[in-house]
């Protein structure tokens, strides 16, 4: 069972917090600022696990981390997950995260931060593994965008008839009218006397 | 398209916005939007935290007047709600604006109900008093026609739901089950499996239908499925043998790739699908000679085939061979494991080199000549620039210890010990040590040097059994008096050394130790 799920960047700030275990709120920020620190002191040429500090549970806790340029990914599990598996989860949220927003960064976590929730949403429920295919997972959220075009209402009319208009398939009117040779056959007529 | 017709169709959206007053919709839309925006730029400008409470709080003053006035829409609700939100994240307590979450969750379209939905998911806990007003919006959507909104409603049961309020929702959740779209049905059995989490005995009933998730012509509704059974065979094992002959069945499916394609991953089949399975058949086939017996052949395939390269093969590898060697032993089949392990542990790769030295500490019990034939790789994974790695070494070692390693062993222990800040990690290891010192220790000498080192690092933070373990072993000794005389007197001449050194300090429970020991003996 995954207990939590924590982005934060390079300096600690946190930009997606998860629990799926309760904990009161000051523990969650302690837990926020320990597993950074624990992060941060790892090379990155070294393994990807680590024990879950003494704030999340104990021995039966591991934090299973990825570093993508500016931010940290990091599982909290439990022994139940396999170490390797929950590795190529996140690396399937990430890149989902990255088909969703088209070449995803620090700030579209944070711009958009309730859109990563949902699509979080559809990978882990209830701190089990729901979706693993990345393509499932974007069909889910493309259903619930949908919902968000055909409520734009009265604001988003102009919008939507431009785009409706762009996507007419107008045949294309060719700008120069190019006939060609052509080749007239003129009978031979005979002389006139 | 021609370069008119676009450019006026461009100009459209900008002729509608400027003959709309401020006050407007789209006034409004782009003010706020841009709202959370500017408060996140505020926020990265400053550079200390105090400037950081001063703006957050004044940001929630504002939004809590937004929030109470009765003339603020659903929709700059939801916009509000996305910052309170972020403010909560960073530490802030927005506690006024739980209500209204929920009051966006059940009078809101489907946009606001989702961040309301998601607001109170992460405001509020499960024995939350203001969760109750959720259930009957919760009992609402998931009665609804609109499968969005359905599965919104069973989202919001699996993360947080009031045990008292189980049976309201409990048929609506059941009836689920036998939806049409697979999505629904899948996300229906986790949310019983949440129940069975929270209040087994009122999902004791439906067991049945459990069955029926496991049998679904869906393997997504299957796969969910099986978090129950893991959790459910986990827990007594002997109620689920009868199903041995399932799992084998789907394992030997899906590695014989008869899954659709989609479910590969990197070309391997559903790989998280396999792991699964894999867990599940280790614990049923533990100390059950004829439940093994049904799984050895596709244990023997799974090994076989997972022979790619990506991580995510070595994932199913590494389940593979933990379940061989949980289940009733078979010669050959523990060969191949062996083999794999050997593999990993002499990977460069340093996760795969973490999980082989896991594997041979799960392994040693049963087979202790593995951990010699890698004695090499082992002690250079002594110097491992990686503490993880080191750490876990340690432990294979402690695993390993006997009468002729200890000093070595406990040495690079104590090594490792003086290098480590981290509390639970001394706590582990200093047991450890004690642990081994009165096991093997060599000669008096060794081991009171090495409690007096374990008493000055472990000090206040190890477990009190450790000291009250020493001074009684000190006050009973053993067999031999002039022995047991020797060995008091060493230790109070050693205590008498350490106290000479100056500008060093002893932990309270070390100078408890020492006092004790001197005034007695």
């Amino acid at each position: 069972m995954i207990q939590a799920i924590l982005v934060f960047n390079n300096h600690g700030k946190p930009r997606l917090v998860r629990f799926y275990q309760r904990f009161p709120e000051e523990i969650q920020q302690q837990i926020v600022r320990e597993t950074f620190h624990l992060v941060l002191k790892r090379d990155d040429n070294i393994c990807n696990f680590l024990e879950g500090g003494s704030l999340i549970g104990g021995p039966d806790y591991k934090l299973i981390y990825r570093h993508y340029a500016t931010l940290y990914f990091v599982f909290c599990v439990d022994s139940s997950e396999s170490e390797l598996g929950i590795l190529d989860l996140i690396q399937v949220f990430v890149e989902t995260l990255d088909k969703c927003f088209e070449n995803v960064c620090e700030l579209d976590l944070i711009f958009h931060m309730d859109k990563v929730h949902y699509i979080l949403q559809e990978v882990v429920m209830g701190g089990m593994v729901l979706e693993t295919n990345m393509n499932e997972i974007v069909a889910q959220i493309e259903a619930q965008n949908r919902l968000e075009k055909s409520e734009g209402g009265l604001s988003a009319a102009p919008a939507r008839a431009v785009s409706a208009v762009k996507n007419i398939n107008l045949p294309e009117i060719p700008r120069n009218i190019n006939i060609g040779d052509l080749n007239i056959k003129v009978p031979n007529l005979s002389q006139f006397v | 398209m021609s370069d008119i017709v676009e450019k006026t169709l461009t100009a459209l959206p900008g002729l509608f916005l400027q003959n709309q007053s401020v006050g407007g919709p789209a006034g409004v839309k782009t003010s706020f939007s841009s709202r959370l925006g500017g408060l996140v730029r505020g926020i990265t400008a400053l550079t200390s935290k105090h400037e950081e409470e001063k703006l957050i709080q004044q940001e929630l003053s504002n939004l809590k007047a937004t929030v109470s006035a009765p003339t603020t829409t659903l929709k700059i609700m939801k916009e509000c709600m996305v910052r309170l939100i972020y403010c909560e994240m960073l530490g802030y307590d927005a506690s006024f604006g739980y209500i209204h979450a929920i009051k966006l969750a059940q009078q809101g379209n489907l946009l606001e109900k989702r961040v309301g939905y998601l607001a109170v998911s992460l405001f509020l806990h499960e024995n939350h008093e203001l969760l109750l007003l959720l259930v009957n919006t919760v009992v609402k959507d998931l009665q609804s026609t609109n499968l969005v909104e359905v599965c919104m409603a069973l989202t919001i049961v699996s993360q947080i739901f009031p045990r008292e309020m189980i049976p309201a929702v409990l048929p609506l959740i059941e009836d689920k089950l036998q939806h049409s779209k697979e999505i629904i049905r899948r996300k229906a059995v986790l949310a019983l499996y949440k129940f069975h989490l929270i209040a087994p005995n009122q999902v004791q009933h439906i067991h049945i239908k459990f069955r029926k998730a496991l049998c679904d012509r869906d393997v997504g509704v299957m796969a969910a499925s099986l978090h129950i059974y893991f959790r459910m065979i986990k827990e007594n094992s002997s109620g689920y043998k009868d199903l041995t002959g399932s799992f084998v069945t789907i394992l030997k499916q899906v590695v014989g790739g008869k899954l659709p394609v989609d479910f590969n991953y990197h070309s391997v089949p559903a790989p998280w699908l396999q792991i699964q399975l894999l867990r599940i058949l280790g614990l049923l086939g533990k100390d059950d000679q004829r439940t093994s017996e049904l799984m050895y052949d596709v244990l023997d395939e799974s090994l076989r085939r997972a022979e790619l390269n990506h991580n995510v093969t070595y994932a199913i590898l590494f389940e593979c061979v933990h379940t061989v060697y949980s289940i009733y032993p078979k010669s050959e089949l523990l060969e191949k494991a062996a083999k794999c392990i050997g593999k990993f542990v002499l990977s460069p790769k340093i996760n795969l080199k973490y999980l082989g030295l896991k594997a041979l500490t799960y392994v040693i019990q049963q087979d202790p000549t593995l951990a010699l034939q890698h004695q090499m790789t082992i002690i250079e994974c002594l110097d491992h620039p990686d503490p993880i790695i080191k750490r876990e070494t340690l432990e294979l070692l402690y695993r390993i210890t006997n009468a002729q390693n200890i000093t070595v062993i406990v040495q690079k222990m104590l090594e490792y010990l003086h290098q480590s800040k981290e509390e639970y990690i001394i706590v582990n290891l200093v047991g450890k040590i004690a642990e081994l010192a009165e096991k093997y220790a060599p000669d008096n000498a060794w081991f009171i040097q090495t409690m007096n080192a374990v008493f000055s690092v472990g000090g206040d933070v190890m477990h009190p059994d450790i000291p009250n373990n020493f001074m009684r072993l000190l006050a009973e000794g053993f067999d031999d008096e002039t022995e047991d005389q020797q060995l008091r007197l060493y230790a109070v001449q050693s205590y008498l050394t350490l106290l000479d050194v100056e500008n060093v300090f002893y932990p309270q429970k070390f100078l408890q130790v020492m006092s004790w020991v001197s005034e007695v003996h």
